[in-house]
């Protein structure tokens, strides 16, 4: 685990650490989505360096790709004092779906490469390599140093632009050395984690400094603190759950952001607001299940299976002797399927020894079994669906109706 | 100058006279659109010139996320007759309806692999493809049935002309077996070689040549290993002792550096479409043999 994870986490953390920081001032500039804006102008600079006959992975396609993010940065920089005729995020959408669509086209006319624009957009970060972090380091340092030196102004103009205005050219210089800091920031990240890793870096964790602590210095604390620990519990999730890499640290971004949401609302709440909430919820699943039983119904598939008397309840008990010996057969199944398939996978890897007759009937048996297992999917589907006749009325109905009479007593003492 | 008149008649009977058995219709070429460059090499194969044969994809697309332009859909319409691999090799052929130009599909009379997926899985590991592997014209065999296929759709627009295509096709199919037995024998020394292979797409071609895949790397095109199964990746290829991978061109270059270099594998890109179909069969056999390290 550790070799594999050690590089990826590391690169999460260069990440972390310059990401977080820019997000501070992309969310203070109110540009949330100049950073997925870029990164497309940086993939359509890659289509055109692949037109030009250079490989989708070489010096030369970078360069393309920075010079694109670069001319882009500069467009945003330019259009930002004209903010009250046409407002930035819209000079930014645009530029985002134009440079998307020109991507089409130019891609069209030279399709060897279109999988590796759509792969350098999803980005692997499990497969980064200690020579990308390395660079990114030295290249991240340096912008870092940039602007800690010049912190006083690009502060000043992200955070208090009425400040500057007396000073309009001034204002637009610290303009450029941001958005063309940011290009370069963009153009570099995307290659390594892809637009999505890359956003949620950005935006997440100085978002969500932003909620708890008010102070600039301790924002940046907390969100590099956050952006650190998010990205070691997304990959130890990839690693424990199975789960593709990058996708799973965004997901942790998103699981902290809606903890911190939950908790934010559970703060406010009042005694008479949860259970205006319950009340509602009751309505909101009771009725589909009175009106609809046989309809999907996740939440109760979900209880069913922390609690399965929910569904026990309303079987007969020869049903009940049939649903346990159907999950009897399917868990035996599973486990001789697991063996088996494990067995089969040395054989097809060479670590057993077997006689290709019998492999074959191995793979024939492993085959012939996995049907059978779905046929006791079927019976339990089946009672599923005999259960929710009867929860219709016996689960569906008291809940629709408690709901409703909740509701209706909560709304009328306000009144 | 009535005789330059006669002389002038008789001069144009007879440039006219060769033509003539075909009769006039028919001297008009099939326009034929396939949907891969290998079946247009395969279609030009049994036509001949008796075909005018257009192929919406180049060998460097992806054939699953192919957007179809209107010039295409304008020969596509304009057709007598087209060609697909079938299966769900090409989800967006659904889309575009033209029920009046018949269509041949390819994989008809093709003995498919993988045709049967663990409806209960125990791993994560199963393939995308729902009706068996269509990588199917990677085993240069399946050219017998793949052009037995076109040959009849080809014969039910010209009767007339079946004997013709019959032909043609014999004579591609015992220059494509001589080949085949050629090939066959530089590739001899890696029968039962272990490979892994980076999309499950060259099952047909190790099942003709005798290399032996043991795993795919990528099962679902698109999304990236989990770190859990990459590292188990690595671990059966160093217990097993596999040393080669198979990459198409579309593979992740990043992936590829990693298995190479972790699982101690040396790689070697072979393509999965061309224009020619020999030629790309010489292609990746000798990119195999130049770089694959015998069991």
């Amino acid at each position: 685990m550790i070799e594999l994870l050690l590089w990826p986490l590391l690169a999460g953390l260069v990440l972390t650490s310059i990401h977080a920081y820019f997000g501070l001032h992309v969310l203070a500039r109110g540009v949330v989505f100049v950073d997925l804006s870029l990164a497309q102008v940086a993939a359509l600079g890659l289509t055109v360096a692949i037109l030009a006959g250079h490989p989708v992975h070489s010096e030369a396609a970078y360069w393309y790709a920075l010079a694109f993010a670069i001319a882009g940065a500069i467009l945003f920089a330019t259009a930002r004092p004209y903010e009250s005729s046409l407002p930035q995020e819209a000079v930014i959408g645009i530029v985002y779906a134009v440079s998307a669509a020109l991507a089409v086209i130019v891609l069209d006319r030279a399709p060897l490469g279109a999988e590796h624009i759509k792969q350098i957009l999803i980005g692997s970060i499990l497969t980064v390599t200690p020579s990308d972090v390395g660079l990114l380091v030295l290249l991240y340092g340096a912008i870092g140093v940039l602007h800690f030196v010049c912190r006083r102004p690009l502060t000043e103009v992200s955070f208090h632009p009425q400040l500057v205005t007396s000073l309009p050219r001034g204002a637009f210089v610290w303009d450029i050395v941001f958005y063309v800091s940011f290009a370069l920031v963009v153009t570099s990240s995307v290659r390594i984690a892809g637009v999505l890793l890359v956003f949620s870096y950005l935006i997440v964790p100085a978002g969500l400094a932003g909620v708890l602590v008010s102070d600039l210095r301790r924002r940046l604390m907390l969100a590099w603190g956050l952006g650190a620990l998010l990205t070691a519990l997304g990959l130890y999730a990839s690693w424990s759950w199975d789960l593709p890499t990058g996708p799973a640290i965004v997901t942790a971004f998103g699981a902290a952001t809606a903890l911190v949401g939950l908790g934010a609302v559970a703060r406010q709440l009042t005694r008479r607001r949860a259970g205006i909430v319950a009340c509602g919820l009751a309505i909101f699943i009771g009725l589909p299940l009175v009106a609809f039983p046989q309809v999907d119904q996740p939440w109760l598939d979900a209880l069913e299976d922390m609690a399965p008397v929910l569904q026990t309840g309303f079987l007969t008990s020869s049903e009940r002797a049939t649903r346990t010996e159907a999950i009897e057969s399917i868990e035996r199944a599973r486990a001789e399927l697991a063996r088996l398939g494990a067995l089969n996978q040395d054989v097809q890897w060479g670590k057993v020894e077997m006689e290709p007759e019998k492999a074959e009937r191995l793979r024939q048996y492993l085959m012939g079994k996995s049907e059978i297992s779905a046929g006791d999917q079927l019976v339990l589907r089946h009672l599923r669906s005999t259960a929710r006749e009867h929860q219709r009325f016996g689960l569906g109905l008291p809940l629709f109706i408690a709901g409703g009479c909740g509701l209706y007593a909560l709304l009328r003492r306000v009144s | 100058m009535r005789r330059a008149f006669y002389a002038r008649t008789f001069a144009l009977a007879l440039t006219a006279l060769p033509a003539a058995p075909h009769g006039g219709l028919s001297q008009e070429k099939i326009r034929v659109v396939t949907t891969s460059a290998d079946l247009k090499s395969l279609a030009e194969a049994v036509g001949g010139d008796r075909l005018q044969v257009e192929s919406l994809t180049t060998p460097e697309q992806d054939p699953h996320t192919f957007e179809v332009k209107p010039a295409q859909l304008t020969r596509l319409r304009n057709a007598s007759l087209i060609v697909r691999i079938g299966l769900d090799h090409e989800p967006w052929f659904a889309r575009l309806s033209s029920p009046t130009v018949p269509v041949v599909d390819a994989s008809k009379s093709v003995r498919l692999l993988q045709t049967a997926i663990p409806r209960l899985r125990v791993e994560r590991r199963a393939h995308v493809h729902a009706f068996g592997n269509t990588h199917y014209w990677l085993d240069p065999r399946n050219a017998q049935p793949i052009t037995a296929s076109i040959l009849a759709g080809l014969a039910a627009l010209r009767p007339g002309e079946k004997a013709a295509f019959e032909a043609n096709r014999d004579r591609f199919l015992s220059r494509l077996e001589e080949r085949i037995a050629a090939w066959e024998k530089t590739l001899e020394r890696f029968r039962g070689t272990k490979v892994v292979v980076v999309h499950d797409s060259w099952a047909y071609f190790a099942d003709r040549f005798g290399l032996q895949i043991v795993a795919a790397a990528e099962p679902h095109p698109g999304i990236p290993p989990s770190p859990a199964e990459l590292a188990m990746l690595f671990k059966r290829m160093r217990e097993s002792n596999v040393r080669n991978l198979i990459a198409d061109p579309h593979a992740n270059p990043a992936l590829v550096q990693q298995i190479t270099a972790k699982g101690g594998a040396r790689a070697v890109t072979l393509l999965p479409s061309g224009t020619d179909y020999i030629a790309l069969f010489e292609e990746n056999v000798k990119r195999l043999s130049a770089t694959l390290d015998p069991d």
